[in-house]
C-alpha cells in the first residue's frame, strides 16, 4: 500500500515539466550532481575532520569542543547544499530512485546518522569541562565518532550504487530484494 | 614512454580484469576515493579557510595546517591507491577522455603546489610571512584542489 502510494508521488513529481527539463538537460543535471559530489569536501570534510579529533588521531593539540564548534557552520553549510541538491537529484528522476533499494537504503542510514550525531553532540556538550583538552576523548565519545565515521561511509557506497542497475525493478531476481526496492507489480521500473 | 601502451595493458591486467568483472567491488572503490576525497578536501579547506580567516580563527594557522597535512598525506596516498584501481577498469575510455587528462595535468599541479610551494612556505612561523602571500596560497590551494575534483566528475559525464 505504501509503496503504491510513493509510487503514484513519485510518477506525479516526473510528470512535471521541471522534472523532465532537469533530467534532460545535461549541463544542469550534471551540475547539480557535481555539485553534490564536491559538497562532500565541505560536509564530510568537516565531519570526518571533528570525528578524526573526537577519536584522538587528528588535531590533538587543539580542545575537541573548539574543533566541534568552529567546524560546525561549514559542515552545516555544506549539509544544507547537499540536502539541496541531492532533493533536486531525486525531483529530476522521481520513479526510478523510488523504487530503488540503494536509495531506501540511504534514506534509512541518513537517519541512523542523525540518531547518532545527535546523541555525540549530548555527549560532547555533558563531558566538555572534564576531557576537551585531552588528545583522546572518552570511550564513548571514540564510539560515537567511529559510527559516524562508517555510517557516513556507508551513506556514500549507498549513493553511489542509485547509479547502478544491479537490482532494478522489473529484472529477475529475488522476492525479497523486490519487496526491498517496493517494486510495485505491473509498473515499468523507468 | 608510450602512454597508449600503458593504457592497453592496464586494462588487460589482473587489476583491470578485477575493476571490470566485479561492479560491487568497483562501487566499493569509488566509495573509497570518495571518501578519502572528502577528507582531503576537508584538511584542505580547514587550512585554506583559516588561512582566509574564515574558520577557526582562535586556532594558530601553524597548528591547524600541520594537523591537517598529516591528514593529507593519508587521503591523498588513499586516493591515489583506489584513483589507481578505477582507471584500470576503464584505461581506454580513460586514454581517450579529454577530462581524465584535465583532472591528471590538475592533480600534478596540486601536488607538486603542496609539496613545493605550499608545504615548504607554511612550515615557517606565519606571523612572519606577509598576510597578502597566505591568503594567495589559501585561493591557490582552493583553485587547484577544486579543479581536480571537478574535472574527476566530469571524466563520467563525457
Amino acid at each position: 500500500m505504501l509503496n503504491e502510494v510513493l509510487l503514484t508521488f513519485a510518477q506525479w513529481l516526473g510528470a512535471q515539466q521541471w522534472s523532465t527539463g532537469l533530467h534532460e538537460s545535461f549541463y544542469m543535471y550534471n551540475w547539480i550532481e557535481t555539485t553534490h559530489v564536491l559538497t562532500l569536501t565541505v560536509f564530510l570534510g568537516m565531519l570526518f575532520v571533528i570525528d578524526l579529533r573526537m577519536l584522538g588521531v587528528a588535531l590533538t593539540d587543539v580542545p575537541a569542543s573548539k574543533i566541534a564548534e568552529r567546524l560546525d557552520l561549514p559542515m552545516m553549510i555544506g549539509f544544507t547544499v547537499m540536502i539541496i541538491t541531492g532533493l533536486l537529484l531525486f525531483y529530476a528522476i522521481p520513479v526510478r530512485t523510488t523504487q530503488s533499494v540503494w536509495f531506501r537504503l540511504k534514506v534509512i542510514l541518513l537517519i541512523a546518522a542523525g540518531i547518532n550525531a545527535w546523541i555525540f553532540r549530548n555527549r560532547m556538550k555533558a563531558a566538555k569541562p572534564t576531557w576537551d583538552l585531552d588528545p583522546v576523548p572518552p570511550k564513548n565519545v571514540r564510539i560515537g565518532a567511529g559510527l559516524s565515521l562508517t555510517l557516513w561511509i556507508a551513506i556514500i557506497f549507498a549513493g553511489r550504487a542509485i547509479a547502478y542497475d544491479w537490482f532494478d525493478c522489473g529484472k529477475d531476481q529475488s522476492a525479497f530484494l523486490n519487496w526491498a526496492a517496493g517494486c510495485v507489480a505491473d509498473v515499468a521500473a523507468h | 614512454m608510450d602512454v597508449m601502451a600503458f593504457f592497453t595493458w592496464l586494462e588487460g591486467s589482473t587489476l583491470g580484469h578485477i575493476a571490470k568483472s566485479y561492479g560491487g567491488v568497483y562501487a566499493m572503490a569509488q566509495t573509497v576515493h570518495l571518501a578519502s576525497m572528502a577528507l582531503l578536501g576537508g584538511t584542505v579547506l580547514i587550512t585554506d579557510l583559516r588561512l582566509l580567516n574564515v574558520a577557526l580563527r582562535d586556532v594558530p594557522s601553524n597548528v591547524v595546517s600541520e594537523g591537517a597535512h598529516k591528514w593529507f598525506k593519508v587521503a591523498l596516498a588513499v586516493i591515489l591507491l583506489s584513483g589507481v584501481f578505477m582507471v584500470a577498469g576503464v584505461a581506454m575510455k580513460a586514454y581517450y577522455n579529454d577530462f581524465y587528462w584535465a583532472k591528471m595535468a590538475a592533480l600534478a599541479t596540486g601536488i607538486l603546489f603542496v609539496f613545493a610551494v605550499k608545504r615548504p612556505l607554511l612550515r615557517k612561523d606565519h606571523s612572519l610571512l606577509p598576510p597578502w602571500l597566505l591568503k594567495l596560497v589559501a585561493i591557490a590551494s582552493i583553485t587547484v584542489w577544486f579543479t581536480v575534483a571537478a574535472c574527476g566528475r566530469w571524466i563520467g559525464f563525457s
